[in-house]
């Protein structure tokens, strides 16, 4: 396997004429050399300081402004001087008004309002359409900076979370996070007030409303807007199909109400955008199967009509045909027609859910198990600027660990390597789980010299101390013979492992060590030679509460007879009848069999086997061995 | 005829199958040809929609194209059919030559309608996505059959025409019947009339519109499909992209550039391209996109560096800045407050701190101030008017 040219899958090895170097961090991380993290988890924290240093510097910039004041900067950089958060204009005028919106001051902003109305000043309808913009936005909160980022990402990650439950339980879920919409809120309070109201008052009503999940208002409000007989803007209408999916009917009374909104689109002579069409995909991911009939309709309606689907539109479509629970129940093709339209075309963006498409589309090459297709991905995130689009860390992470991991499945070993020295740790960080998969590509390619490396690779990734990672590469190493080169480097493999259990231990009060570890340990030693670090293992056995496997005292038995020493034998028997193992018969037999031993010790033989044969059949009680 | 008809017999069971290009098209015929797995009822009405939105075409025998036509699409699954079909199908036309030789031809009952159970079997392989597309189905009578229709209806004593055509109708009828059965019982079903290569043309829109459950299933790709679709010519295969779509918007009219009024973004708007901005972010690659970064904030210069970057001037050219003497318009034109006046343009002219405004603001100072001490100007004798 390993003689395969390399030529032959040239096309799809990791392109290195990328500008990024592979054997270094991320560039994000290059700092102090000791503070270069390790893991996923360090990398985090590592962002989130550096960004949260940079905030901290700007908070106290912006609380004492006084003593930030000198600007020797030429030209001025406005981004370095301090803030002004605080309104200047104190006294009740339009224009205290109008700055107070512009500072986004919510509260501020409805006081003065209030005052205005009661000292009888008219407040134009613009500076109004203003207020109601920022109360409607905001949900009648606050707007704190990082308003955008709970929104979002809290209703994304119960958005994946939650899409197996059903309705009621999401709406449930739903009143937990984000901001709802409260009933004779401020917005409806001075929306009632305004003398009068033009389109712009109901739209911005409307879209607050749909926004904070008050989907019958909204629709009520249209209503009222038609009867008005104003028309309505698209982002309006955009927000309307939103509510329309909010609502509670039966999915095929959605779908018709959907479709009339549409119709009601084109009698009002408005042009569709982008926005139009994803937010119906968006709403048709709920529908399931009786979705992806009207999904296609729409992705051609858009193609027809000229609107250039998003990436975020292909995403709607590939988590509407392949559902998280359903992996492979009656694969749909759709994924091939989709990559072969995008295969060499960049993306701007357009639609906050663009990030979103890179992800879902390994996930499904994933489970697929298309190496191909994962490529083809794959090159599409490496064309022009694409790779803007792969999403925070943890998507990003995602990817990459479900493309590696694909990569050790179907992909040569060679190139698998290749891979493996690109992507790690320049571009992410290995999971423990995508080590044990390459550990198995290793082992199905027989590769397995390459483990000791992987195990240093390991340490370095922050495993140390994974035990489930530990007993893999314990496993291959001992599960089969190998010539006596490889097996020094396995022993000392394995007792650099050792050294990790037993650190551990120390740490630990209850020490725990698993029984296979102590098991393939003794053996890496016992066929490398080391054969007294080995009996120390077997030691051990006694300490942890593990019991010996078969094959193990089989093999010590073996090394005792390659160094003809029946003591050791007797000792080995002696264990096994201790541990009262059923195999010990076996081993009195070979030890009769093989060694020359006197008569006494025969006769402890046979009272040890005795014993070990009574009580085994019995249940095991604390029979002290010898005469 | 015999000799012709068994030539062309290997092809005939070919021809029950949806002919033509588009196979995905052709099994929406087969299978509600065959009629639906759903039971007695449904396949009742489905045969009997078919004969009801039927649209014969009649042409004349074609026999070499069709056949290799045929021959291309036909799956496997088919082969054990054919088999015996044929053996149904020569001896159906056994029967039916000496059925034709008599004058009196029987019309057939219409065959009946018992529940077909490896209907669905065959359905099953048979399944492949329908779509629009309506795909044409043409179907000859024997011109001998028409022949001898058209014998018995000179020999009845009716309107010639019309009977000749309802036993012509009647005749077509019988052969889509016997079609529809033949995959599902062996019995033998008295045609009367069994040609060897009928063609119906038909349209297939009526068909594809009363299942849109099963249209859904093709679109996510059904079961049974699965194994078959990776082998299958993906250039048969529909693509997500062609199809039917919602027919709402007309593209014309959305391709016109309205007139649209161009309001102030408002809060949604400008939130909204923030949003797009912040999802966009990515943590540097290197450090040319870290100076690339700090060089949009103003942190860094711009390159090559330009001495004025981030000064404007208000527009002003130099000649602005040094010529000033227009300015000295109101000013005595001889005497020392000229002469001072000039002075101070000549000092104004070579200052390259000032802005033209703060200039003209100078030299207006001075005309107010020497208004305001006109009466220590006259006393020393000095005209300023």
């Amino acid at each position: 396997m390993s003689s395969l040219p390399l030529k032959a899958a040239g096309k799809h090895l990791p392109p290195s004429w990328r500008i990024q170097d592979t054997t270094a961090a991320p560039y994000a991380f290059q700092d102090d050399p000791y503070l270069i993290p390790t893991s996923s988890v360090e990398s985090r924290s590592f962002l989130l300081a550096k960004k949260s240093g940079e905030k901290a510097a700007k908070f106290i910039i912006n609380l004492h402004p006084k003593y930030f004041q000198k600007d020797i900067a030429e030209p001025h950089i406005p981004c370095l001087m301090p803030e002004y958060f605080e309104p200047q204009i104190e006294d009740i005028s339009e224009a205290a008004l109008k700055e107070r919106i512009t500072l986004k001051k919510v509260k501020a902003s409805v006081d003065m309002f209030d005052q205005l109305l009661q000292a009888g000043t008219p407040v134009s309808l613009e500076t109004t359409n203003r207020l109601l913009d920022l109360l409607c936005y905001y949900g009648d909160q606050e707007a704190s900076t990082d308003y955008h980022f709970q929104q979002s990402e809290k209703s994304k990650e119960l958005e994946e979370a939650t899409e197996e439950t059903d309705e009621k339980s999401k709406k449930k879920a739903g009143h937990q996070f984000g901001v709802t919409w409260r009933a004779k809120n401020n917005a409806e309070r001075i929306f009632a007030l305004m003398p009068e109201k033009n389109a712009h008052s109901y739209c911005t009503m409307i879209r607050g409303m749909v926004k904070h999940r008050a989907p019958v208002q909204a629709l009520n409000l249209y209503t009222e807007l038609l009867n008005n007989r104003l028309r309505a803007d698209i982002h309006t209408f955009n927000a309307l199909i939103e509510a329309t999916a909010m609502t509670n009917e039966k999915l095929e009374e959605k779908w018709n109400n959907i479709l009339e909104l549409l119709k009601q689109i084109v009698a009002q002579k408005m042009k569709p955008n982008l926005q139009t069409f994803n937010t119906i995909l968006k709403c048709l991911r709920r529908f399931y199967a009786f979705g992806k009939l009207p999904a296609l309709q729409t992705l051609r309606e858009m193609k027809a009509i000229g609107i250039e689907p998003s990436l975020a539109t292909y995403h709607y479509i590939i988590q509407l045909f392949y559902h998280y629970d359903a992996p492979s129940k009656g694969s749909s093709l759709v994924i091939y027609d989709i990559m072969n339209e995008l295969t060499g075309k960049k993306f701007s963006p357009q639609d906050p859910d663009d990030d979103m498409f890179f992800q879902s589309a390994m996930r499904v090459c994933s489970s697929l198990r298309d190496l191909e297709l994962a490529y083809q991905v794959h090159g599409l995130l490496n064309t022009g600027d694409n790779r803007k689009f792969i999403g925070p860390d943890h998507r990003r992470n995602f990817y990459y660990s479900k493309f590696f991991s694909l990569l050790c499945l179907m992909e040569q070993i060679d190139v698998t390597l290749k891979w493996y020295k690109d992507l790690i740790p320049s571009v992410f960080l290995p999971h423990s789980q995508t080590l044990i998969d390459l550990l198995q590509a290793l082992d199905v390619a027989n590769r397995l010299e390459m483990i000791p490396q992987i195990w240093k690779d390991s340490k370095e990734y922050g495993h140390t101390f994974r035990s489930d990672l530990k007993e893999e590469i314990l496993k291959l190493m001992a599960r089969d013979q190998h010539p006596a080169e490889l097996q020094v480097a396995f022993a000392d493999c394995a007792a650099d492992i050792k050294s990790t259990y037993e650190s551990q231990d120390a740490r630990q009060t209850a020490p725990d060590w698993p029984a296979n570890a102590l098991n393939c340990i003794a053996v890496l030693f016992l066929r490398a030679g080391r054969i007294q670090e080995a009996w120390k293992m077997l030691g051990l056995f006694r300490k942890h509460n593990k019991i010996p496997r078969n094959e193990l005292l089989n093999e010590f038995m073996d090394s005792a007879k390659a160094s003809n020493s029946p003591a050791q034998a007797i000792e080995i028997v002696k264990l096994a009848s201790a541990f009262s193992l059923p195999v010990c018969q076996g081993l009195t037999q070979r030890l009769v069999a093989d060694f020359a031993i006197s008569q006494e010790q025969k006769e402890a033989l046979g009272n040890l086997t005795a014993l070990t044969s009574d009580s085994s059949s019995d249940s095991d009680s604390d029979i002290s061995e010898g005469k | 005829m015999f000799p012709r008809v068994s030539a062309i017999l290997p092809f005939r069971p070919l021809s029950r199958l949806p002919l033509c290009s588009g196979g995905p098209e052709a099994s929406a015929a087969a299978i509600v040809l065959l009629g639906a797995p759903h039971g007695t009822l449904r396949t009742k009405d489905n045969i009997q929609r078919y004969f009801g939105t039927n649209r014969v075409i009649y042409c004349k025998k074609d026999g070499q194209s069709v056949p290799t036509h045929e021959i291309s699409k036909e799956p496997e699954s088919q082969d054990s059919e054919k088999e015996n079909t044929k053996k149904d199908l020569l001896n159906i036309i056994k029967g039916m030559k000496v059925e034709v030789s008599t004058v009196n031809v029987q019309t057939t009952k219409p065959p009946n309608r018992r529940p077909l159970k490896s209907l669905e079997a065959t359905a099953g392989s048979l399944q492949k996505p329908t779509e629009d597309a309506p795909k044409k189905r043409s179907e000859s009578l024997n011109p001998e059959l028409v022949a001898a229709a058209s014998a018995v209806a000179d020999s009845l004593p009716f309107d010639k025409q019309t009977t000749k055509s309802e036993l012509l109708k009647q005749l077509r009828k019988h052969e889509e019947d016997s079609r529809a059965q033949k995959d599902g019982e062996r019995r033998k079903i008295s045609f009367g009339n069994i040609i060897s290569d009928m063609k119906v043309a038909r349209s297939a829109t009526a068909r594809v519109s009363t299942r849109p459950v099963h249209q859904i299933q093709f679109d996510e790709g059904s079961d049974n499909y699965v194994d078959q679709e990776k082998t299958v010519d993906l250039r048969k295969r529909r693509n997500i992209f062609k199809g039917k779509r919602l027919n709402i918007f007309d593209p014309k009219a959305v391709t016109e550039e309205a007139p649209e009024t161009e309001t102030a973004p408002s809060l949604w708007d400008v939130e909204f391209a923030k949003q797009l901005a912040a999802m966009n972010e990515q943590p540097f690659q290197n450090g040319f996109e870290e100076m690339i970064q700090l060089t949009k904030e103003g942190i860094l210069w711009e390159f090559p560096i330009n001495n004025e970057a981030g000064f404007d001037d208000d527009g002003s050219e130099f000649h602005e800045h040094v010529f000033l003497d227009k300015y000295l318009e109101d000013f005595p034109k001889q005497g020392p407050v000229r002469h001072f006046m000039e002075l101070v343009t000549c000092g104004l002219s070579k200052n390259p701190y000032l802005s033209v405004k703060q200039k003209v603001e100078h030299i207006e100072w001075f005309r107010n101030y020497f208004n305001e001490k006109q009466d220590i100007l006259k006393q020393s004798g000095i005209k300023f008017n």
